[in-house]
């Protein structure tokens, strides 16, 4: 995509910035004492870059069973209990929104493309699933690089969000970020409306506006919040929050899961096919 | 543009302190790539340091001269004529002089690469060596048996017989090393050199912490790259590839037994030699080497490549799968 002006407006639009300002106020809650002492005590501290931002540089992964389920759930013959991400656990549909939920857990199997077809799975998806994602980042530019399916995104640091009139819709949505002190703030839109939030059928429009949130809690776990807005399937913004841990194995690097690829080997690997 | 001025001071700092320390360390545990001399420090171009040290070769670039095979060098690697499944479907050309190289179709995703990039600069002056450099006669120094199974292969390529014989392109499979023009992206962070590429939206990260290469058992089709700089040089060692490595049409497949060698060499801040050592005993007596050049472009941001969630092209082959 090409750019087309060097006067930009840094950061998010009106909306974004509200949003943020929302989460703002609630960061400067005093944190529940959940984290354990010891893990505290010998946590280091936060490494900062050349250019004094924090260094979020490394392998990272969640470890919770968002993926399959965001909220909290039981566990069932492939999937595991857990307790949500969702904050307060409710997540406020819309009523024909919350039907739509419903019959997309009905058919699940089938009616989840990342699931069925190995096909990119949205923001903030793609973070939770259990494959571990790099973060490179330097004073030049951030990526976020996924194991699964090699999926990609770029954090354009200036611009604004494509007119989504004249834009594609994108799986993983165009990014923007900026920097709240030490806090690395990205807003994604132009969604397309295919991809869900979990194996559990909650979803989204193409209307979806989501606002990303990574802090440093020490060098090696990332507070991780994220804002949802779509007014065309929820009556309000809503947030999921989780720890990010980075991988700490010697030399932890991403490998391929290369989804696509091994789908089509089962798939295609007795064609051509006799046509009738 | 609200990159301050302060880290622009602290990164000349770092440079001066570091940026000769770091050229000259030598990165552990990698033995030099080639006998290669490294180019005298007169030749050297003024360049931006990384705070680690490394030569500053961030941005956006696109790349000509690896993708594809110019007429001559087909023409020594065949098949040829009547035997020739793929006539004169080529991707690549590969122009005399390099200035036309970015007013091609001016896709934004155009697959001879970096038909959307506007360049950053000139190209250099001197001229450059494009594709197949070594040999001299540019014929690849094929093993008998598995020149006539490439070709065999090839003859089988259109339409495809089996999965297997459909073009990595089309399947949306990571390209390798070859298979692919840019636009890419380097970043670079602590010891690491990190290639973005929009076309199948894939990360390269060359490792320069002196790292081994991964257990043999892993296997990756952008393979597994341990690097370092030697002066303006950056040399990649890549393993660990698997069978899916292409090179072009008519060069379709690689083996696993693949170990490349790269050298990124700065000419200067918009333009660096790439130079591939190729070497794969299961399918040739001897190593062969290919070269090109990355060029900076500039006003450019990576969009989304997504392939598989679009694509037709496998059904069109060969039908829908039983049960889909």
């Amino acid at each position: 995509m090409k750019t087309t002006s060097n006067k930009r407006l840094v950061g998010v639009d009106i909306a974004g910035v509200a949003a943020v300002a929302a989460v703002l106020s609630f960061m400067q809650a005093p944190a529940p004492a959940q984290t354990p002492a010891a893990t505290k005590a010998s946590a280091p501290a936060v490494h900062k870059l050349a250019d004094g931002k924090p260094d979020f540089n490394g392998i990272w992964e969640a470890l919770n069973t968002a993926s399959w389920d965001i909220q909290d759930h039981t566990g069932q013959l492939g999937i595991p209990p857990g307790m949500g991400v969702v904050e307060g656990n409710e997540i406020p549909y819309l009523p024909a929104a919350l039907a739509k939920k419903k019959e997309n857990f009905a058919n699940r199997k089938t009616a989840d493309l990342t699931e069925a077809n190995c096909f990119l799975p949205g923001v903030p998806r793609i973070t939770y699933m259990p494959y571990p994602f790099q973060i490179t980042q330097s004073a030049k530019a951030i990526a976020f690089s996924y194991e699964f399916d090699h999926a990609l995104r770029v954090i354009h640091m200036e611009g604004q969000h494509p007119d989504p009139n004249s834009f594609l819709d994108t799986w993983l949505g165009d990014s923007r970020g900026h920097w709240e002190g030490d806090t690395l703030v990205v807003d994604s839109r132009n969604f397309n409306d295919q991809t869900w939030f979990d194996k559990a059928g909650n979803f989204h429009s193409e209307a979806l506006h989501v606002v990303e949130r990574y802090s440093l809690a020490d060098a090696d776990h990332i507070n991780y919040e994220v804002t949802i807005d779509d007014p065309k399937v929820f009556t309000k913004a809503w947030k999921m929050s989780m720890p990010l841990y980075r991988r700490m194995e010697k030399n932890a690097k991403l490998l391929e899961y290369e989804c696509v690829f091994y789908l089509q080997e089962e798939r295609y690997k007795n064609a051509p096919f006799t046509k009738k | 543009m609200s990159r301050k001025l302060s880290s622009t001071i602290t990164s000349l700092a770092a440079m001066l302190t570091t940026a000769w320390l770091g050229s000259l360390i030598p990165a552990s545990g990698q033995a030099p790539a080639a006998s290669e001399a490294a180019p005298k420090t007169t030749t050297l171009p003024a360049l931006a340091y990384t705070p680690d040290g490394q030569p500053d070769i961030q941005g956006i670039y696109a790349r000509r001269g690896i993708w594809g095979l110019a007429d001559d060098e087909r023409e020594a690697n065949g098949p040829r004529g009547k035997e020739d499944p793929l006539e004169d479907d080529e991707y690549s050309e590969l122009p005399d002089n390099p200035k036309p190289w970015f007013q091609g179709s001016g896709k934004n995703f155009s697959q001879g690469g970096g038909g959307g990039v506007t360049l950053a600069g000139p190209a250099p002056t001197e001229p450059r060596r494009f594709g197949l450099v070594d040999p001299p006669d540019k014929i690849l120094p094929w093993k008998p048996e598995e020149d006539k199974k490439r070709r065999d292969f090839l003859m089988h390529t259109n339409p495809p017989a089996s999965l297997r014989n459909v073009e990595y392109d089309a399947r949306c499979a990571l390209p390798g090393l070859f298979l692919n023009g840019g636009p890419f992206e380097f970043i670079q962070a602590a010891k690491e050199v990190v290639i973005l590429s929009e076309y199948q939206h894939y990360t390269r990260t060359i490792h320069l912490d002196g790292r081994p290469h991964l257990g043999s058992n892993i296997r990756l089709f952008m393979g597994d790259s341990i690097g370092h700089w030697e002066r303006n040089t950056l040399i990649v060692d890549t393993t660990n590839f698997n069978e899916f490595t292409g090179f072009t049409r008519t060069i379709p497949y690689l083996s696993d037994a693949l170990h490349t060698i790269e050298r990124f060499t700065v000419v200067d801040r918009n333009n660096i030699d790439y130079e591939v050592t190729v070497d794969d005993p299961k399918l040739f007596t001897k190593p062969w080497k290919t070269a090109g050049l990355y060029r900076r472009g500039k006003d450019y941001e990576m969009a989304e490549f997504a392939c598989a969630e679009g694509s037709q092209e496998l059904v069109n082959m060969f039908g829908k799968p039983p049960g889909q």
